[in-house]
């Protein structure tokens, strides 16, 4: 990538010959645009992906599972509202996993090898590099997540007793639509695992502590910031105003507190609230953001 | 020394600025250098690798950087090439109207696996503005054509070096940095990659690369300079390099610049 030297522009260039001897004549505009570079690292990452078979099996796995547990636990007979509360824990722990499956080596390979340096002799800054990263095992996660979902989603359709007509939602009906919520929010949630995993990539320095780093990571996302909030609660930290919103802290937290404000509380009428979704949009969106920063930041400090 | 390091596109033709070295370089005298690096230090922490370098880089001109193991090629070429940051100096590119301004080889080339070489290049001819008939014409120029549609984890070492070597060279930089493009491989491919080297000085590249093999330097090479302990012990043409100490060949001539035991690793830093 471009270390960003200061250039001026009132230098004369060397005369260079039209056509080379070689007949390469790459002479281009000084400056490829930033979308293009963008799209070549993304590119180059879609069809890594596509060529890890480790991705396609991770999908087919929790293809397995979703479906299995949507057919297990009874929510493929009961509706979808009753198959995603099935789903959710099993959501929350699959979901992380996967995605950091995805991104944790995705910038540390490219740094192990050496060609995090030959891309620094290239026209492509570290923030186009991080995007394209992002943006390229983006385009494979949502694969990895929206389809497992939309095989749960035909085992409910399929085997529901008696069959959902309601294609809009109303409170107290059960509807495809909720569960298309479901998808939605699933997939946001693994994209925003996958930038901190991305920022983990782009941080660890050897595949081991990659991996000790995106474990960490799963913990801290998983379990950590659970047990902290309960803590926090049982220790009067928390007040019970604030909780609807300190809810919205870790991405874990913020998902569950969305599937059940939009999908699950839809049903089941009036109650407490879940959560604030304004707050959990916010934290997800701040945690994706600021991720791919430090993955930026990290990226551009590597020489 | 307190002068700020920088890295910039600048006219080799004004004086550098820095009190480091205040040579005006002008075309007749320089052939048209295309980086002119000046008083170049770097440290690794107290360890001072490269103390006050200065080179320039001729356009269509092959230059090689030899010294013995531990005298800071590896740690020069990077600076060059604005992988590492210089502690002090400056150095300058001249060309502006250009996609890429160096072109770098690192000393162990890898590659993403699951790629082909033809795909590996065509990324790399991606960034910059370029398309998959540019990657071949390269690949081509290497001697990769027959192997191009094979995976990069299929490839031998030479022919990674090779790929390595076309990359350098995609967007046709006018300064390509090759960190020992010779190293590990058969007398045929070395030779080979020396004359791929002569190929894009020819093309108006201005090369620099670090070698071991100084026969094929003393054949290859238009300029040499001997780095010893961090420092330009000698610099020039290889007969100059010989004539200066009267030696027949550029070993003999390296021998008897180069101070220390050969047989030695030195461990920079213990001494300084």
């Amino acid at each position: 990538m471009t270390t960003g030297h200061p250039a001026d522009n009132d230098v004369e260039p060397i005369d260079r010959e039209d056509k080379r001897e070689d007949g390469i004549d790459e002479r281009r505009p000084p400056t490829v645009s930033p979308s293009h570079l963008i799209e070549a690292v993304a590119r180059r990452e879609i069809r890594t992906v596509v060529r890890t078979p480790t991705f396609a099996l991770l999908a087919v796995v929790l293809v397995a599972v979703l479906v299995g547990i949507t057919r297990l636990g009874g929510g493929a007979r009961a509706g979808y509202v009753p198959a995603t509360a099935d789903l959710l824990t099993p959501l929350e722990l699959l979901v992380p996993t996967v995605a950091v499956a995805f991104g944790y080596r995705a910038v540390l390979d490219d740094a192990r090898r050496g060609e995090l340096d030959v891309l620094r002799t290239y026209p492509l800054t570290p923030r186009q590099f991080v995007l394209g990263v992002y943006l390229g095992r983006a385009i494979g996660l949502l694969a990895a997540i929206i389809l497992p979902l939309l095989a749960a989603m035909a085992t409910v359709a399929l085997t529901e007793t008696p069959s959902i007509r309601f294609y809009a939602t109303h409170a107290g009906s059960d509807s495809p639509v909720l569960f298309l919520r479901v998808i939605v929010l699933t997939a946001v949630f693994g994209l925003v695992v996958l930038a901190v995993a991305v920022a983990i990539s782009a941080i660890a320095s050897t595949i081991k502590n990659g991996l000790a780093l995106a474990l960490v990571a799963l913990v801290l996302l998983l379990f950590g910031a659970d047990l902290a909030l309960v803590s926090g609660l049982n220790t009067d930290l928390i007040g019970d105003s604030w909780f609807v919103y300190v809810l919205a802290a870790s991405p874990n937290s913020a998902y569950r507190g969305l599937i059940l404000e939009s999908t699950i509380s839809v049903v089941s009428g009036t109650g407490p609230r879940a959560a604030s979704p304004l707050v959990s949009v916010f934290s997800l969106i701040l945690w994706t953001v600021v991720s791919l920063i430090g993955a930026t930041v990290a990226v551009s400090r590597q020489s | 020394m307190t002068d700020t390091p920088t890295h910039t596109d600048s006219n080799p033709n004004a004086p550098i600025s820095n009190g480091v070295d205040s040579t005006v370089c002008d075309d007749a005298r320089c052939d048209q250098p295309a980086l002119v690096a000046a008083g170049i230090d770097h440290a690794y922490g107290d360890v001072n690798v490269l103390q006050s370098v200065s080179l320039t880089l001729p356009s269509g001109t092959v230059t090689a950087l030899v010294g013995p193991n531990g005298s800071g090629k590896t740690t020069l070429l990077r600076v060059i090439a604005g992988l590492l940051d210089q502690t002090g100096g400056t150095i300058r590119h001249r060309n502006h109207d250009v996609v890429r301004s160096i072109g770098y080889l690192p000393q162990q080339p890898a590659f993403r696996p699951g790629f082909t070489a033809r795909e590996t290049l065509s990324f790399y001819a991606a960034l910059v503005g370029a398309d998959e008939d540019a990657a071949t014409k390269h690949l081509e120029r290497v001697g990769l054509k027959e192997a191009a549609d094979r995976p990069v984890e299929e490839l031998s070492g030479g022919m990674i070096r090779l790929l390595g070597i076309a990359q350098a060279t995609i967007g046709n930089p006018p300064v390509v940095v090759l960190d020992e493009p010779g190293s590990g491989l058969d007398p045929g491919m070395r030779v080979h990659v020396f004359d791929v080297v002569g190929e894009l000085a020819a093309n108006g590249a201005a090369v620099l690369l670090s070698s071991h093999d100084l026969e094929l330097v003393e054949r290859s090479a238009d300029r040499v300079a001997v780095l010893d302990r961090g420092r330009i012990a000698s610099e020039g043409a290889p007969t100059e390099i010989r004539d200066c100490v009267d030696a027949d060949t550029l070993l003999q001539a390296y021998e008897a610049t180069v101070t220390g035991e050969t047989g030695t690793v030195r461990v920079r830093g213990d001494s300084s």
